[in-house]
């Protein structure tokens, strides 16, 4: 018979490397650099949450992604580096979305559930960090609607609101497209930039039917992001981005995992028909803590109507909105300075 | 249950360390293990070890004008076990463990052609710190992580050293669906490159 055997060395080797692989946990929390990566596990779903920066004063800022889809840290660059240095900052991976996992079934996922997602998310930092955290609240895009439907549910927790070329109201995004890239077009026509793209905006407006649909709003959609990527080729945008990257985060996630992620949960929620029939306008005098709507002169994806509108509608006392003039959807990466500089102040007259 | 394991894994080590003293046909002598690395190069990166036992082998043997050319069929019972991580986040720890069987074609050159499907296969997850809420309650959830039904398919390469302790080298490309994950299923798409060697009697 054979026998198997394996030298010291060997079994000393194995046992270090398994100890080496399960043992990477971290005990010690400073609360001035913070660098956490915990999960919030709620209604069948384990979403991590990516706690960066200064909690020293136990203030955080609660970001929400873009999508439906995109990964918490999309924000990451120059301007969350500044608001990092002065305050603790929380990048969240909705249900659905980049490293989170679970077990649900489509017909439980809902734009209510993953506002409670939310709210859980902000009982797990209190826990951890105590009970007298601070937060504000800031989405993008998508996280603007989502932001929204959280803070009608409760509002309570947060000291403020900051609203980043968030769809407030998605259902009025199609008629917002419309009138933008009219608008936007023949200026650019006027001015002679991209005459063959511009007209082909203008086509497209005039095709699409008056009455929001699922097609035409796709169309449209997808218009934007080309519309954008002209405006900056033409000079009126600084950066290159749509807001749904974040800078060095291509090792952070799987690129299949992530795409195939946003695929399925951007579906669910595309199906639910949200972007044609959720209007939050006529509930957002309910909201009334202070708010910031940041908005992008030439934000095609979710044109500055949105903005405009929910800075109308919305019943906080304390209220700004700033346009942004050399971004598009994605402000904080196109005038990172001046964005991390108003989002700092605000936290700070607020906080 | 635990008795009946017990009892069964007993006669299991009886009958194998017979086995292996008194015939070729022996578990040693018909398996080949391999160790490899196991991820994707640029996310998930890992350790892979598993098992193949012969179960059926057919040689084709051609006549050639420089000789006869023998090409080698086997059907291979597999088992493998893996553990992988992403280095620059905590989020995507997992262990797998998966048994199916391999169709392997090694022509006269040595080089060899496999396919596996592993029908049979569990994902565990290990996430960090995590906390759980319900209603207004959080705690802090103890070995936190979410078990998968994980079959796989692979298709690969590798190449046969005759009568070595080191009998070769793989190359995999595998295919795993790990379900349900969210509201779906999530296909996880990895590399395996790795050796395989035995215990076997050397003739």
């Amino acid at each position: 018979m054979q026998k198997i055997t394996l030298s010291k060395s060997t079994i000393i080797a194995i046992i270090l490397l398994s100890l080496g692989v399960f043992s990477c946990s971290k005990e010690n929390i400073n609360i001035n650099n913070l660098n956490e990566t915990i999960f919030v596990r709620h209604k069948n779903a384990d979403m991590p949450a990516y706690i960066r920066g200064n909690a020293s004063e136990k203030v955080f800022l609660i970001t929400l992604h873009g999508g439906p889809g995109d990964i918490g840290l999309s924000f990451s660059g120059k301007a969350f580096n500044r608001i990092e240095n002065q305050y603790g900052v929380v990048y969240f991976d909705q249900r659905g979305s980049g490293n989170s996992q679970g077990h649900y079934s489509e017909d439980n996922v809902s734009i209510d559930l993953m506002a409670e997602d939310v709210l859980a998310l902000v009982k797990v930092i209190k826990h951890k960090f105590g009970s007298d955290s601070r937060f504000f609240l800031l989405g993008h895009s998508w996280g603007g609607t989502l932001g929204t439907a959280t803070l009608l549910k409760d509002q309570s927790d947060f000291k403020g609101w900051i609203g980043l070329d968030g769809a407030y109201s998605p259902a009025r995004l199609y008629n917002q497209y419309i009138e933008t890239f009219t608008s936007t077009a023949n200026m650019q026509i006027a001015l002679g930039n991209s005459v063959d793209f511009w007209e082909s905006v203008l086509e497209l407006v005039s095709q699409v039917d008056p009455v929001i649909n699922f097609d035409d709003d796709r169309k449209l959609n997808i218009k934007a992001f080309k519309a954008e990527k002209t405006l900056h080729e033409d000079g009126f945008i600084d950066f290159d981005d749509d807001g749904t990257e974040g800078i060095s985060t291509f090792f952070t996630y799987n690129l299949l995992t992530r795409a195939w992620n946003t695929n399925q949960i951007g579906t669910i929620i595309d199906n639910q028909g949200l972007f044609q029939t959720l209007d939050f306008t006529s509930q957002l005098p309910e909201i009334t803590i202070p708010s910031l709507f940041i908005s992008g002169q030439y934000d095609m994806i979710v044109p500055t109507a949105s903005a405009q509108t929910a800075f109308e509608f919305i019943g906080s006392t304390s209220k700004e909105l700033l346009i942004f003039d050399r971004s598009g959807h994605a402000p904080l990466f196109s005038e990172p300075d001046r964005f991390a500089t108003e989002v700092l102040q605000f936290m700070g007259e607020h906080k | 249950m635990k008795k009946y394991s017990a009892i069964f894994l007993f006669i299991y080590a009886i009958n194998f360390h017979v086995q292996s003293q008194t015939n070729d046909h022996s578990f040693l002598n018909k398996t080949e293990f391999k160790i490899g690395y196991y991820g994707n190069l640029l996310w998930d990166n890992g350790l892979n070890l598993g098992a193949e036992y012969l179960w059926k082998e057919k040689k084709n043997i051609k006549d050639k004008k420089k000789g006869p050319k023998t090409i080698v069929h086997q059907f291979l019972f597999n088992g493998s076990l893996g553990y992988s991580t992403n280095f620059a986040n905590q989020t995507d720890n997992g262990l797998h463990t998966y048994y199916g069987l391999i169709w392997r074609r090694t022509n006269p050159k040595r080089r060899q052609l496999h396919v596996e499907l592993n029908p049979l296969g569990y994902y565990r997850s290990f996430l960090p710190e995590t906390f759980e809420v319900k209603g207004d309650d959080v705690s802090k959830v103890k070995f936190p992580g979410r078990s998968y039904y994980a079959p796989s398919i692979a298709v690969g390469i590798g190449r046969l050293r005759k009568e070595k302790r080191r009998s070769g080298w793989y190359l995999n490309f595998n295919c795993a669906f790990r379900t349900p994950y969210n509201a779906g299923v999530l296909a996880n798409f990895s590399i395996q490159y790795g050796h395989r060697f035995n215990f076997k009697k050397k003739k």
